[in-house]
C-alpha cells in the first residue's frame, strides 16, 4: 500500500514529467513554426502552434492532484510563491502597458510571447524564496 | 513557537522520515517544525501531541514575542 509521503511524491514527479514535456513542446512547436516559414492564417500553423497545449494541460491536471495530495507546508509555500509571483506578473504588465501608452513597443521584444514567459520564472523564483525560506 | 518535537523525536529514536511518515506529513514539514521555522495547523498539532501522548502546551509554547 502506497503511503501519503509516496503518493505526494509520486504526483508530483508526475507533474514535474509533464512540465518538462510541455517546455519541450513549446520549443518544438517554434521551431517547427519558424521552418514553416512566415506567419500566415494556415490551419496546420495554427495547430502545431497549439500542440503544447495539451502537455500543459496534462501538466495543470497533474499539478492540481499534487496540490491536493500536498501537506499543510507545500500548500502554504505554493501560496506565498504566488503571492509573490502574481504582483510581479501585475507590475510587469502595468509597466509594459504605460511604457506603451508613452511610446511604440517593438513587438519583436514585447509581444505576447516574449511576456507570458515571464509569469512561469516568477512563480518559479516565488516557490525558491518561499522554499528556502522553511529551509 | 518553541517546541519539543526534536527531543520527543530522539527519545523514541525515530528519523525525522519515520515521524513524517506517522503524521503523513512531508520530512521538509518535521524539519521546518523542529527547527522553529514553521507553526502547524491546530489539526496537525493535536496529532503530534495524540502521537506522543501528551497534551499540546506540553510540546508547543510561545517564544515570548506575544503572537505564538
Amino acid at each position: 500500500m502506497m503511503t501519503e509521503t509516496a503518493n505526494r511524491s509520486s504526483r508530483g514527479t508526475e507533474a514535474f514529467v509533464w512540465g518538462i514535456v510541455w517546455v519541450i513542446s513549446y520549443f518544438g512547436a517554434r521551431m517547427a513554426l519558424e521552418q514553416m516559414g512566415e506567419p500566415q492564417p494556415d490551419l496546420g500553423r495554427i495547430l502545431v502552434a497549439l500542440v503544447p497545449l495539451l502537455p500543459f494541460v496534462a501538466f495543470l491536471w497533474k499539478f492540481i492532484s499534487f496540490m491536493r495530495a500536498a501537506d499543510e507546508l507545500e500548500r502554504r509555500i505554493q501560496l506565498e510563491a504566488l503571492a509573490i509571483a502574481f504582483p510581479l506578473a501585475m507590475v510587469l504588465l502595468m509597466v509594459l502597458a504605460l511604457v506603451q501608452l508613452a511610446t511604440p513597443l517593438n513587438p519583436n521584444d514585447w509581444s505576447y510571447r516574449h511576456v507570458w514567459q515571464f509569469l512561469p520564472v516568477f512563480w518559479l523564483g516565488g516557490q525558491a524564496i518561499a522554499r528556502r525560506r522553511y529551509q | 513557537m518553541k517546541n519539543q518535537l526534536r527531543i520527543l523525536r530522539a527519545e523514541r529514536e525515530w528519523s525525522q522520515a519515520d515521524l513524517s511518515e506517522r503524521l503523513g506529513v512531508s520530512r521538509q514539514t518535521v524539519n521546518a517544525i523542529e527547527t522553529g521555522r514553521y507553526d502547524p495547523s491546530l489539526p496537525l498539532a493535536f496529532h503530534i501531541a495524540k502521537l506522543f501522548e501528551k497534551r499540546i502546551e506540553e510540546i508547543f509554547e510561545p517564544d515570548g514575542s506575544g503572537n505564538g
